[in-house]
């Protein structure tokens, strides 16, 4: 695509790209402050158990030992949507893991200790552990009582008090009973996606110092602003003396959106009056942090006999584990959970639950991953049956241009249907193979976060010329970054060098919702630029006054204010500055994004076919080997399309797209958390393995650019869609070599082998 | 505790610790060198991977007192603290740096490699990299890095 930039669309390397491999960023685990001591947290051994009493007396008379349990804390509810947690259990546990007791110590040896002399009683509860089982009457209650629910969950929150059932519902639209009557073929199938854990490198760590009258939180968070409204409410004290500065953050995937560490950090810090730093251990970041919220999805879909869709009737049950931290994906599902197809009649329905395990939350692609495996699975089953290609029947049925999609919004700005058509042109589709080579494809959809979406950044001429970004989105390893300072850039008129970045601290960034939802480049990035814009604006009446040239007859470019109008003007931003920061006042670009208002959002939206921007689409294809014998399968070669409006940094958006798919490989063929009564049975890097380097096929990322006029130079988000569907893209592989469908992941050689084996029985082999 | 004195980025050092002490603890807690990192405690990550006598180890299962004697190299001695070597600029160049945590344990791991075999093969790179995780980049990115500086680039 033709365009004038300068900086826009260009490989710059990241602005802390330097410190980091030269090891000198400050990440959670790297945080001191003089005098601080180490957190370690008692974690329930139990799923479910009444506690009879904690004694902490030996624990206490340790010198220079403190120790807290929920006696000791404010009494108050805590959680982002639902407030269903407190710092500490009260009088019952929940889940293996579970916080109960803390204690900081001038070393983490000293705190174990502390922590040994600690005794709990207590009395074991029937528990429940799947959602299925705590869903049905009778079972027994994780929480006694549902909710609260935070005051802007409120209208769209539906629980079913008495149950463990935290939130239902549902979404519909035309008929859909009668449409499946009228359907020539109606598919019917039930998938499960399994819980995966974000495994982010650096473990959660943080640091809090409570002095005199105020806090302050060094932590490695994806959403800092909320966190300190949660701090400071928990602890009762205004938001103007609890500070969260964000550490260098090594990885979220969106497992450093909620609060983990931070209360218990906080809560010590105020009884020791001492800096205190907890850092979870990798098996703490396996039992008592969260994983993904799994799902069992149920899809019913009527086609006609030429291939088109015209119904679907998707069911999913999510469990959520002790906390209700699945609600975000839960809802997700319902807009998304269709994925990016046409279809007249349609009713998704989302029931969330609570179990006695560890909480699940959301992780990267937030409730599409676990959709998009049943729909594009099933999609390759109605290819089957009709005798179509599978890259015909999706091709015909796909969203384009000025259709209605799945919740009544105009589809505008869509690049899917190129997005299929590279991938499978680039994956050989059609192209002759051996026998033991399947290929398979999946077309997927994310929607925008039509609320909790807002953004701020300041832009701030130095005296001698140069810029600073200020911004409240979280780095988190995304290249948030240098896109911001890209962005910068472009409308200043300055060397991408000469703008800094500072992000995410309470105490001097602008509000930002935070690093969620791929939505930092459309939102954080949108308020860059006008605030980018509002700057130079500020520069050119400045530089107006002193060389008597009407503001409009003005520009920036190369780091001076020049005219078209008055060729021999060259006036070197520096010397605007100097007059500037001498005589008027300094230069503070302002600019916000995000707040459409219509909150509250899809349950109780009227119909209303409007055009809401940002809407995520891609396409993945993937060749594999699979080994009858072993069952084992071999991913050869991925092609993963992405329509990203306009690719503001290719390396950034190259390794967004390829660090994507390899997660969806780990999701597709070997993550899973594994539980045994409650108690999971894999908490480490051994027994939970994710991709390594000798797994790793080849990788084509394609960015494919159709512009969102709204987004920042015609940016889309991108963060996300390269984990969806790169699962069933691969069941679809192993179905095309072996004839076998897999409905359960991961798709692990175990699963093919006993898959084969059924078949054989079915066939009287 | 014992007094050790270990031979850090070229550096003569005394540092008091307990016979026990890991190495990752020693650099990271006593030397304040924190650029190797803990992930996991068990020796999967590599997040914490330093070379002890040019060989790449990972410094949370290796005892402190048993490097006495041995040069010790960490990501800090890497270039000459203000400008970054080669390796590190083709290593952000390629965008092998995401979150950046694992990046310290990677660099040194790759060099080690690198020493010993100045071409690899992508297939060796692979192999090469086989004790260092990474979540965020897909490994193909630090693939391509280190297959760059074979090539001389």
């Amino acid at each position: 695509m033709a365009d004038d930039y300068r900086v826009i669309g260009t490989p710059v390397v990241r602005p802390d790209g330097a410190e980091m491999i030269s090891g000198q960023a400050v990440y959670g685990p790297d945080v001191t402050q003089p005098g601080m001591l180490w957190g370690k947290i008692l974690r329930s051994p139990l799923p479910h158990a009444r506690i009879r009493s904690i004694d902490v007396e030996k624990a206490r008379a340790l010198p220079g030992v403190t120790v807290i349990t929920a006696r000791d804390v404010p009494d108050r509810r805590y959680g982002y949507a639902i407030e269903d947690e407190q710092i500490f259990a009260v009088d019952k546990v929940r889940y293996v893991g579970e916080p109960v007791a803390a204690a900081a110590a001038p070393d983490e040896e000293r705190a174990l200790e502390a922590l040994s002399l600690i005794t709990v009683d207590y009395e074991e509860l029937p528990a429940v552990f799947t959602a299925a089982e705590a869903a049905r009457d009778g079972a027994p209650l994780v929480h006694d009582e549902l909710g609260p629910a935070r005051s802007v969950y409120l209208a769209s929150w539906n629980p079913v008090h008495g149950t463990n059932i935290i939130h239902q519902a549902s979404h519909h639209r035309g008929d859909v009973d009668a449409a499946l009557a009228r359907a020539d073929y109606v598919f019917e199938d039930t998938f499960h996606a399994s819980q995966i854990h974000h495994s982010y490198m650096e473990p959660h760590a943080t640091l809090a110092a409570a002095r005199s009258n105020a806090v302050t939180v060094w932590t490695c968070s994806q959403e800092v602003f909320q966190l300190r409204t949660l701090l400071a409410g928990l602890f009762a004290i205004p938001e103007s003396r609890m500070r969260v500065i964000n550490t260098k953050v090594g990885g979220g995937f969106g497992g450093k959106i909620e609060p983990r560490l931070e209360p218990v950090a906080v809560a010590l810090s105020v009884h020791s009056r001492k800096p205190v730093k907890i850092v979870m251990t990798r098996a703490e970041e396996f039992t008592a942090a969260a994983g993904s919220t799994p799902a069992t999805v149920t899809v019913k879909t009527g086609v006609t006999k030429d291939g088109t869709l015209t119904v679907r009737d998707i069911d999913f049950l999510w469990d959520t584990g002790a906390h209700a931290e699945g609600l975000p994906p839960s809802n997700r599902a319902m807009k998304d959970g269709n994925g990016p197809y046409r279809v007249h009649d349609l009713r998704i329905s989302s029931t969330l639950v609570y179990t006695n395990k560890m909480r699940g939350t959301q992780l990267r692609g937030l409730g599409v991953p676990e959709g998009a495996f049943a729909i594009e699975s099933q999609m390759d089953m109605i290819a089957e049956r009709l005798g179509m290609d599978p890259l015909e029947l999706r091709l015909k049925n796909i969203l384009e241009e000025g259709d209605i999609n799945s919740i009544d919004d105009v589809v505008q700005s869509i690049g899917l249907r190129e997005c299929l058509v590279s991938v499978a042109k680039e994956i050989g589709w059609g192209e002759p193979k051996p026998a033991n080579v399947g290929r398979g494809l999946s077309v997927i959809a994310k929607s925008p976060t039509t609320h909790s979406s807002i953004s701020s950044a300041y832009v701030q001429f130095n005296e001698d010329g140069s810029a600073q970004v200020l911004v409240g989105a979280s780095e988190i390893g995304q290249g948030m970054s240098v896109v911001m300072c890209q962005i910068a850039a472009e409308v200043l008129g300055l060397p991408v060098e000469a703008v800094g970045i500072a992000s995410a601290d309470t105490g001097t960034t602008p509000y930002d919702r935070g690093t969620f939802s791929s939505r930092v480049t459309f939102y954080t990035g949108m308020a860059v630029k006008l605030a980018a814009e509002d700057a130079r604006k500020q520069l050119l009446e400045v530089a107006s006054r002193m060389v008597e040239i009407p503001q409009d007859d003005l520009a920036a470019a190369e780091e001076r204010v020049v005219s078209p109008a008055h060729p021999e003007l060259s006036l070197p931003f520096r010397e605007v500055l100097e007059r500037a920061h001498s005589y008027e006042r300094p230069i503070l670009g302002r600019g916000t994004y995000g707040g459409k208002g219509d909150y509250p959002t899809l349950p109780h939206k009227a119909q209303r076919k409007e055009y809401v921007p940002g809407w995520k689409y891609a396409a993945q294809a993937v060749e594999a080997e699979i080994d009858e014998e072993t069952g084992i399968v071999r991913v050869r070669r991925i092609a993963s399309a992405h329509d990203v409006g306009k690719s503001l940094n290719p390396v950034s958006v190259d390794g967004q797209i390829i660090g994507g798919v390899v997660m969806g490989l780990g999701y597709a063929l070997h993550e899973r958390l594994q539980f045994d009564q409650g108690r999971i049975v894999n908490p480490s890097f051994m027994d939970y393995k994710i991709p390594s380097s000798q797994e790793i096929p080849e990788i084509k990322p394609i960015a494919v650019e159709v512009p969102l006029p709204e987004g920042p130079f015609g940016a889309k988000g991108i963060g996300e869609l390269a984990i969806v569907g790169i699962a069933p893209a691969i069941g679809n592989a192993i179905h095309e070599v072996l004839g076998v469908r897999l409905k359960e992941l991961p798709l692990h050689p175990e699963r093919v082998l006993d898959a084969v084996e059924s078949q054989r029985k079915r066939n009287g082999g | 505790m014992a007094l050790l004195e270990l031979k850090v980025n070229g550096q003569e050092v005394r540092v008091e610790a307990p016979d026990t002490a890991l190495l990752l603890d020693v650099l990271r807690e006593r030397l304040a060198l924190t650029g190797a990192k803990r992930g996991c405690e068990t020796s999967h990550c590599g997040c914490c991977t330093v070379r002890v006598d040019g060989m790449a180890v990972h410094s949370c299962v290796v005892l402190a007192v048993r490097c006495e004697g041995k040069a010790i190299a960490t990501v800090e001695g890497c270039g000459d603290g203000m400008e970054l070597d080669r390796l590190q600029r083709l290593f952000l160049e390629h965008g092998a740096v995401q979150c950046g945590y694992c990046g310290p344990g990677m660099l040194m791991a790759a060099q080690a490699l690198l020493e010993q075999n100045p071409a690899p093969t992508l297939d060796e790179v692979k192999k090469g990299l086989d004790g260092n995780l990474c979540r965020c980049t897909g490994y193909t990115p630090i693939f391509d890095a280190i297959l760059a500086y074979g090539r001389g680039e």
